[in-house]
């Protein structure tokens, strides 16, 4: 195959892959070692920025000398497909996914944390969200707004999420954490300022459903208290209903659908 | 669509860091020497939220112009056409008129992957890379339905196998592919240093009538023969020598500031800002001048 490659060519991916991995592939005759030195430093800090600006937590979690050794393993055997800078980190997950429990196990990288995808996960909505193209205005605003008889439509760029971790509460001083099944919401509200929110199992159910069955907040809490096996469903009804006006003032629930009939 | 030829005067790079300042100095005296505005398409195409009430705010006021990085019109990986296609439709969106890539890769993706590096890698100068360049650049310009700038971009390594200069194969290659010059002058200058060449040489050879725009920047000198081009500094002298032999030689055309690191203030950017106005203004009063002169004999 590479026979079949133009001699400018088998130079440049000779070159790259001296940038992306220095020690395994060597520097071609006659270049000197401090100029290519430059390119090396700027391809790593590129991305060492990139990821680090999005992932502060899991950076600071890892400690310096860990997490750069996590970029370079990134860079040396991660192939980016996007051309825009904002799909760096979301790479840098697929990364977590796909490569990194092999150099893992094959002990190129060291021990990760458990919850470490869970928590870069997290950790990058807040960048998907914030530039997430969806527009978050209100909808049908100045009418009131019947919650419990009709369809709410909800934030367009509203994240609803659930990890195996308490990915918020995780920080370098507070790292060494058991699983906890958390759910939580992330959205951004019309002042372009992103949000984040933790909600219990309930809440979470019911916007599941309210989302995927399109259903009045009344059904929807209805079917949730039927499922719950609750004994007193007006109780589930009014939490329910309290809770979906609260998500309606913090623009979490931004209008609701006319019904036709 | 806006023309061409509504990029005229001073431009700035638009940098996040910028923009709250611009906005609230918007229509101030001071700023009046910004005549346009440089983005990179790969920071803004399908950004929402702030970032589209951002673009929309600066598209309604400036005229924009978009510079891209990551097109690896020098790359070994296939080109990114689906990429192209969204910087037409972003194109036109915003009404941007000029769109100009760098002469260098930032791929290494075979087999039909990409390999993203985003950053700035040299082309080996030889007869092969500049048909496969210059292709390159003429299956952009077909699917954007438009030319395309191209710039001369710094470097720090010269590749063994090259056959040529830098000044023979961006000659060929915009020959070859038939596309606009984006002169970089910092970068004329970065090369003449790193490489040892006369930089006013090299700007004569330069194909002038096809220079969309420039750029002016400062970089980094880390020896005395070794510069490094972090648009981090302030522009040095033998660079704005090197802009008035440029507007002696071609006449004057659009030039814009670039500063991405180390950013200070939008008021001490201006003075650079209002320094190239300055040479602008100069340099067209130069060739008045010649004209009368010129009318008189």
């Amino acid at each position: 195959m590479s026979n079949q490659i133009p001699e400018f060519q088998r130079y440049q991916l000779a070159f790259t892959a001296h940038l992306r991995d220095p020690k395994q592939h060597p520097i071609q005759t006659g270049v000197p070692p401090e100029r290519i030195a430059v390119y090396e430093e700027i391809v790593f800090n590129n991305l060492l920025q990139s990821v680090t600006a999005c992932f502060p937590v899991a950076s600071a979690v890892l400690g310096k000398r860990k997490w750069h050794k996590l970029v370079q393993c990134f860079m040396c055997y991660h192939s980016a497909n996007s051309p825009f800078f904002r799909d760096i980190p979301k790479q840098f997950l697929h990364f977590l996914l796909t490569d990194a429990p092999a150099l893992e196990s094959e002990n190129k990288t060291t021990a990760l944390p458990p919850y470490l995808n869970a928590l870069c996960h997290y950790e990058w909505i807040e960048l998907y969200v914030s530039a997430h193209p969806a527009e978050a205005k209100a909808i049908n605003a100045s009418k009131a707004v019947d919650l419990a008889a009709n369809v709410a439509i909800f934030n367009p760029t509203l994240q609803l999420l659930q990890y195996d971790y308490a990915v918020h509460k995780i920080s370098a001083r507070k790292k060494l954490v058991q699983p906890a099944l958390t759910q939580l919401l992330v959205y951004r509200n019309s002042q372009y300022a992103v949000r984040f929110m933790e909600i219990n199992a309930v809440t979470y159910e019911l916007i599941l459903l309210m989302q995927s069955n399109k259903l009045p907040g009344a059904k929807a809490l209805q079917l949730l208290a039927g499922q719950l096996r609750h004994p007193e469903p007006q109780v589930i009804m009014e939490f329910g209903l309290a809770i979906l006006d609260d998500l309606k003032a913090q623009e979490i629930i931004v209008g609701t659908e006319i019904l036709q009939d | 669509m806006a023309l061409i030829s509504q990029i005229q005067g001073v431009g700035l790079g638009l940098k996040r860091e910028l923009i709250p300042q611009i906005q609230s100095s918007y229509g101030d005296h001071e700023i009046a020497n910004i005549q346009f505005l440089e983005i990179a398409p790969e920071n803004w195409i399908n950004a929402g939220g702030k970032y589209s009430a951002q673009l929309a705010w600066f598209a309604e006021r400036y005229p924009l112009v978009c510079h891209g990085l990551c097109l690896s019109l020098g790359g070994p990986s296939p080109l990114n056409t689906d990429f192209i296609r969204q910087i037409k439709t972003f194109l036109k969106q915003y009404e941007i008129s000029v769109y100009t890539e760098h002469l260098s890769y930032c791929t290494d993706g075979l087999h039909g992957e990409q390999g993203y590096l985003y950053d700035l890698l040299p082309i080996p100068f030889t007869e092969e890379a500049i048909y496969h360049v210059a292709g390159r650049i003429r299956q952009t310009q077909d699917i954007l339905g438009q030319q395309i700038g191209i710039e001369n971009t710094s470097a720090y390594v010269a590749a063994p196998i090259s056959e040529m200069d830098e000044l023979t194969f961006i000659n060929a290659v915009i020959s070859e592919a038939d596309c606009l010059l984006h002169l970089d002058i910092n970068n004329v200058y970065v090369n003449s240093v790193n490489f040892g060449f006369d930089p006013h040489t090299f700007l004569r050879r330069l194909p002038g009538e096809r220079i969309v725009y420039s750029h002016m920047a400062g970089h980094d000198q880390q020896a005395p023969d070794f510069l490094v081009d972090t648009h981090g500094e302030n522009i040095i002298d033998p660079v704005w020598t090197l802009l008035s032999d440029a507007y002696q030689l071609f006449g004057t055309f659009p030039t814009l500031l670039e500063r991405d690191q180390n950013i200070p203030p939008l008021r001490i950017l201006m003075q650079e800002i209002n320094k190239i106005a300055e040479y602008q203004r100069r340099s067209s009063m130069t060739k008045q001048t010649n004209l009368s002169a010129v009318a008189l004999d």
